[in-house]
Formats: C-alpha cells, sequence, structure tokens
C-alpha cells in the first residue's frame, strides 16, 4: 500500500517498503508492513490511524528516531536508510523539526533556554542564537514570557513554545505527534493557525492526528491500519463508509 | 558547550535534592578518607628537602661484627652510623663540596636567672656545613665558619623557639648563652624550620621538630660528649680506656653526610671509600665484605622504613573504600538519569548525537565528583587537625599532617576518577538508548 503525493513536486520524504518489526525473546510484532509512502515538499499531511496502528513507529522513522527493518527512505532527496547516529543527528536538527503532544518542554529550562536547546547541537554562535530564538518566540507571540519556566504557562502557551522550537530551527520538514491532543478547542484552534502559516510558507509538515477537524486542515490524509496505509485518495469517492476520513477518526477512542 | 552542560547538571543536581545529597555524600565520604590517608603517607614518604636531594648523600661503611651482619630487618645493611675514628679519617676527603658528621647530645642550659632555672636541652653538633648542606633558614645571623669547626670556637646557632625563650625573640646574635661549664656566643637565629621529616637523623623519632641549639662538632672531646641517640657498638676500643676509648672503639654513632655535585663525583666518592676501607682491613678492622653505601635522600629514606608500611595499608584500603563508593552510586546515577529519559528522548529528537548525551552525563558525573570531592577535602582538613591533635600530645608536633598542592591535586583528580567511575556506564548506557524508546518512556 502507498501513500502517494500529490504529482508535479520535489519529493520531501519517500519511504519505499519500509517493514518494521519489534522483537521480543516469545514474540514478533510488525508495527509497519512495507509501507511506502511519498509526501511532497510544501505538503501538510495528516496521518491518522488507530492506537496500534503504526502512526507513532511511522513518525519515529519519518524522524530518524528509530531504525527499520527493510526499505528504502529517502529524506530531502538524501538517503538516510544506513546512516551513522551522529549523521542521523544532524540530520534531525538540521531538517526536522518535532511537535509532540505532550510538548515535551524540558522543565528545568525557561522558554529561551528551551528553544536553544536545538541551536546549542548544531553550535551555532551565541549571537545568532539569541536573534533566531527571539524572532521565533515573536513569531508565537511570547517574547513577553521569554524568562518564564514551563510550569508557569498554559498547556498552549506551551504548545507554542514548542512550535517556536521549531521554528528557530528552520527546518525543512516538520513532524507533529498530536500537536492538539492535550488541548482546549480554543488552543487546538491557534496551533493549528500557527502550523497553517508555517506551511505556507514551504515547511513540510507531517502531522499524526485523531482529530477529524486537525486532519481536515492538512492538504492530504494518510491513514494506517494494522501497519499498512490506507490512501483514500486512491480509493473510489463511493469506498467504504468507515474508510473516509471523518469516520475512520471517529472510530478512535 | 561545557558551560551549557555544567549548567544542565547543576539543575539536575538541583532537581532531586535527597538523591543528589545521597550520592555526592557517597563520593564525599570516599574522597575524605582517601585524602586523609594519602596526606598521611605523603607527610612521611615525601620529599623533605626537595631544593638539595639531589646532592645530598648518606654515608654508611660495614665495620661491624665480621661474625654476625649488623641487625635490623635487612641483614644486608651496615650499620646506620659511622665510627668516630671512620669520621675523622674520611672527613679528609677532599672530594665533597660539602660534608659533616653529626650527633646530638643533651647538657644543661643555665639562662639568666630573670628568664627562670636551668634546663637540659637537646643539642646538635655539627660542622659549619650543615646549615648550607640542609638549606637551613636564618632569622638573625648565620651558621659559623670553618675556623670555629678547626678551634673549636664557643659559638652556637640558637632555634627560633630557644631565642624566643632565652632572649624573648628579639636579634640575640653577638649575646651570650651559658651551656654546661662554657659561655657560648649566639652567631645565628633560625626562622622557623621544621622539615616534614628530619632528614639529617633518621636513626631515632625522625617526625620530631630539629634540635633547638646547634654547637661546633669538635666541642665532642673537650666536653666529652656523648651521643643522647642511638648508638651500636661490638668490639673492644683497642686497649684505651674511658673517653678517648670510646672515641676510638667500634661504636657506631654519628651520622655522616656529604655533598657530592654530580655523578662523577659520587663514583669517585665511592671509589675514595673503596679504599679506605681496604685500607683499613690491613690494620685488621672492616673484616666483613666491602658493604659501603653512599645513599641518596631517597634511599636512606627506604632503607629507615621513614613510610610505616600501615600507612601504605592504609591508603590502600582506603582508596578501595572510595572504589566501593563508586560503584555502589553507579546504580544511584543509573536510576537517575532513565528517571529523566523523556529529556534525553526530547534532546535526542532536537539534534543531541550519542556523543552529545554521553559528555552531558559524563559532566554530571565529574560535577557531582568535584562538589563530593570539595566537601571531602574540607571533611580531610578536618580529620588531619585532629591527627595532628593526637601527634601533639605524643610527638609535641601539631603541625605533621598537613594538605599541600600535591595532595590537592591527588584530590581533585580522585574525585574526577570517582565521578567517572560511578557515571561512565550510567552515562553509556543513557546515550545507548535510541531516542524513541526514550520518548516511550515518558
Amino acid at each position: 500500500m502507498t501513500g502517494k503525493q500529490k504529482k508535479g513536486k520535489k519529493t520531501m520524504l519517500s519511504m519505499q517498503k519500509i517493514r518494521k518489526v519489534y522483537r521480543t525473546d516469545l514474540i514478533e510484532t510488525h508495527a509497519l508492513h512495507d509501507i511506502s509512502v511519498d509526501v511532497a515538499a510544501g505538503e501538510f499531511v495528516a496521518v491518522m490511524g488507530r492506537s496500534g496502528s503504526g502512526k507513532t513507529t511511522f513518525l519515529n522513522i519519518a524522524g530518524l528516531l528509530d531504525t527499520f527493518d527493510a526499505g528504502n527512505y529517502h529524506l530531502d532527496g538524501q538517503d538516510v536508510s544506513r546512516l551513522s547516529d551522529s549523521e542521523m543527528s544532524r540530520i534531525r536538527n538540521e531538517k526536522i523539526g518535532f511537535i509532540f503532544q505532550s510538548f515535551n518542554l524540558i522543565p528545568d529550562l525557561d522558554v529561551f533556554d528551551n528553544v536553544d536547546v536545538p541551536l546549542r547541537y548544531r553550535r551555532l554562535p551565541a549571537r545568532e542564537r539569541r536573534e533566531r530564538i527571539e524572532r521565533s518566540v515573536e513569531m508565537v507571540g511570547l517574547l513577553s514570557r521569554l524568562r518564564h519556566l514551563p510550569a508557569q504557562l498554559s498547556g498552549g502557551q506551551q504548545q507554542r513554545v514548542a512550535i517556536a522550537r521549531v521554528l528557530a530551527g528552520e527546518p525543512r520538514l516538520i513532524l507533529a505527534d498530536e500537536p492538539t491532543g492535550n488541548l482546549d478547542t480554543l488552543m487546538s484552534r491557534e496551533v493549528m493557525d500557527q502550523l497553517e502559516r508555517i506551511n505556507e510558507s514551504g515547511t513540510t509538515i507531517v502531522m499524526v492526528t485523531h482529530t477529524p477537524e486537525c486532519a481536515l486542515r492538512a492538504s492530504r490524509q494518510i491513514h494506517l491500519l494494522d501497519g499498512e496505509i490506507v490512501d483514500l485518495d486512491s480509493l473510489p469517492a463511493e469506498g467504504p463508509p468507515e474508510k473516509t476520513a471523518a469516520s475512520f477518526a471517529a472510530t478512535v477512542p | 558547550m561545557l558551560f551549557h552542560n555544567l549548567r544542565i547538571a547543576w539543575k539536575s543536581l538541583k532537581r532531586n535534592r535527597a538523591l543528589s545529597i545521597l550520592i555526592v555524600t557517597g563520593i564525599a565520604l570516599g574522597i575524605a578518607v582517601s585524602t586523609t590517608f594519602a596526606t598521611v603517607r605523603h607527610s612521611f614518604a615525601k620529599d623533605p628537602i626537595p631544593t638539595r636531594s639531589g646532592v645530598l648523600y648518606y654515608v654508611r661503611l660495614d665495620s661491624w661484627d665480621p661474625l654476625k651482619p649488623y641487625p635490623g630487618a635487612d641483614s644486608t645493611l651496615p650499620p646506620t652510623q659511622v665510627t668516630y675514628r671512620d669520621m675523622t679519617e674520611i672527613m679528609k676527603s677532599d672530594i665533597p663540596s660539602r660534608q659533616g658528621g653529626m650527633f646530638k647530645t643533651a647538657l644543661y642550659v643555665f639562662p639568666d636567672a630573670k628568664i627562670g632555672q636551668p634546663f637540659r636541652e637537646t643539642i646538635r653538633l655539627c660542622f659549619s656545613d650543615f646549615f648550607p648542606m640542609f638549606d637551613v633558614p636564618f632569622r638573625y645571623g648565620s651558621g659559623w665558619d670553618k675556623k670555629a669547626d678547626e678551634g673549636p670556637e664557643p659559638v652556637v646557632v640558637l632555634s627560633d623557639e630557644m631565642n624566643d625563650k632565652l632572649f624573648g625573640g628579639k636579634n640575640s646574635v653577638g649575646k651570650t648563652v651559658r651551656i654546661s661549664d662554657r659561655d657560648f656566643r649566639v652567631v645565628g637565629v633560625l626562622a622557623d624550620w621544621a622539615p616534614s621529616v628530619k632528614i639529617y637523623d633518621l636513626t631515632q623519632n625522625f617526625i620530631e621538630k630539629p634540635e633547638k641549639i646547634y654547637m661546633p662538632f669538635n666541642f665532642v672531646k673537650p666536653m666529652q660528649l656523648r651521643t643522647f641517640g642511638n648508638s651500636d657498638g661490638w668490639g673492644s676500643s683497642g686497649g684505651l680506656s674511658g673517653f678517648d676509648g670510646f672515641l676510638q672503639s667500634e661504636s657506631c654513632w654519628i651520622q655522616m653526610w656529604v655533598e657530592l655535585p654530580d655523578k662523577a663525583a659520587v663514583s669517585k666518592y665511592k671509589d675514595f671509600l673503596a679504599a679506605y676501607v681496604l685500607d683499613q682491613k690491613k690494620h685488621g678492622r672492616f673484616q666483613r665484605p666491602v658493604n659501603n653505601r653512599v645513599s641518596t635522600v631517597e634511599e636512606w629514606m627506604r632503607d629507615q622504613r621513614v613510610v610505616p608500611p600501615e600507612t601504605t595499608a592504609m591508603l590502600i584500603v582506603s582508596l578501595l573504600f572510595l572504589g566501593v563508593c563508586a560503584v555502589n552510586l553507579v546504580g544511584l546515577l543509573l536510576g537517575k538519569f532513565l528517571a529523566r529519559s523523556s529529556e534525553v528522548g526530547v534532546r535526542r529528537a532536537l539534534g543531541a548525537s550519542r556523543a552529545d548525551i554521553f559528555v552531558q552525563h559524563v559532566v554530571e558525573c565529574e560535577l557531582i565528583g568535584v562538589v563530593g570531592g570539595a566537601i571531602g577535602l574540607a571533611l580531610s582538613v578536618g580529620a588531619l587537625a585532629l591527627l595532628n591533635q593526637w601527634l601533639k600530645t605524643t610527638q609535641l608536633r601539631g603541625d605533621y599532617f598537613h594538605l599541600d598542592i600535591p595532595m590537592v591535586l591527588l584530590s581533585v583528580g580522585l574525585s574526577l576518577a570517582a565521578g567517572l567511575a560511578a557515571g561512565l556506564y550510567p552515562a553509556w548506557r543513557t546515550c545507548r538508548l535510541s531516542p524513541a524508546v526514550h520518548l516511550s518512556l515518558q
């Protein structure tokens, strides 16, 4: 099964027959079954699926956070199937931005230092780091909270800091894992607006979500089911009702 | 990046204070014990006269009983001191740039009646070369000259403490001190001088303070002075009786030092001693195999077992204790690191390599080591102060054990090593987990 991209654009993410099996002494769990996905540069793709369908595994592999057992993966034209840890770290740092459901800010660090983390690993000079941090935090409207700790911010504000952390790194690809999962409706809308604006500036976004409203704001939806991709674009319009974005998402608890 | 890692480490220490205190305390105890015992051993073992030890040599000749070796733990060693007759003969050599035999005696000192009652004092009899040979510092005046050696002239050098006692600490050069039945003119007053071991005389209690009065050696005959230190004898006095018989006997009671400026001089002096002994054999002395020793300061200290074996044993035990402390902290650190696994996952996702994570955690371990080491060092200062207090009650010396720069550096090194030993495995385990695993642990 494949997730097809729109034709005519440069490919940002291209996975071919990716397989991932988790093994223990007793059992093997096939998390991804030879999935193939292409995402064009500048696309905004939503990935949906039930719990255990392989969404997180897909996102981990896409973000070079995890390895895979078979298949090929090209990111921004580069074969990233067999890279060393330091090479994968560098690509994560320079090309990929992560937004997590639980924000994943470091609790001891204030807003400034949290946004600074990826820039530190890029070994950017102090002045450039400061400029990037202030610019990105201003973009999410939190410049006045630069020295606040995460615990002093609301959930929505924390997620905006996480977005600022991504923006500061100026990535080519953003991987968002349930970015609105811990937010109320108003905050969710704000975050989605922010992601849309980022996408409009040319950044590719792959977002895992359970929320149909959020998924429908993406330009394309990819559905994962038991480690396989169900691409609705390839199905006939009169396809089974349980395969539509909204109804599929509705089955998720 | 190092400063950044230190900041992260400091925040991590503050995050879980109880656990951090436990870990730091473990390191501190290990460092305190090992630094204390390392300092105790070092106080005995360190070079007591680093500026002069390269050219000073202690002389021994085997004039002992032909029927049995000189008693001691090592039967291959000659007597620890030389006889009076051998000293006077070998001092005729012009190979050493400086030389001198010496011994200590005890005489009554008669202070001014306003000062107090006569008292018995230990006095060192030595030659004028003694003061420059052992780099003895002076507050007032200087040592005496060779003319005073030969006379002998009635001159003395007082210690700072004795000058305080007899003259209230004022410059007493030129003043007179009555010792036994003679008046001696003060020519010099020593500055505060307390070598780590009394290197010039290791035949007795070598951690006691130097003597408080020094007078020319050649008063030995006119005053008929006998040693107040060790005296080992075996043979007859060659028919002479009384004090002359003692001086001509095979009794060994004089410490003999020479200053030899280079290896060629050492070799030449050894040849001279060998020739002297062979000549003496012709006169019926030195019936044992030739066994002359021209020992460096280090060799002489080793032969005299200046470093008590107990201190070495205690040092080994204390280092093992530090090792046990460090090993016990491995589990605590592993738990501490894995408890914030999600943060590691986030850092990995944001671009930290395994090396970055490893270095970050090693820096944290080293910070723990340094903080624990600083506390341990402070505890060690306290422990050494207690040891000095105890020593003062037994040896009248309360300044023997103290931390010097090498010991502080050792303590810092041990702290870093302990931090590394405790944290290397946890840091390695933490950095080896894949980022996805770290993120799934949140």
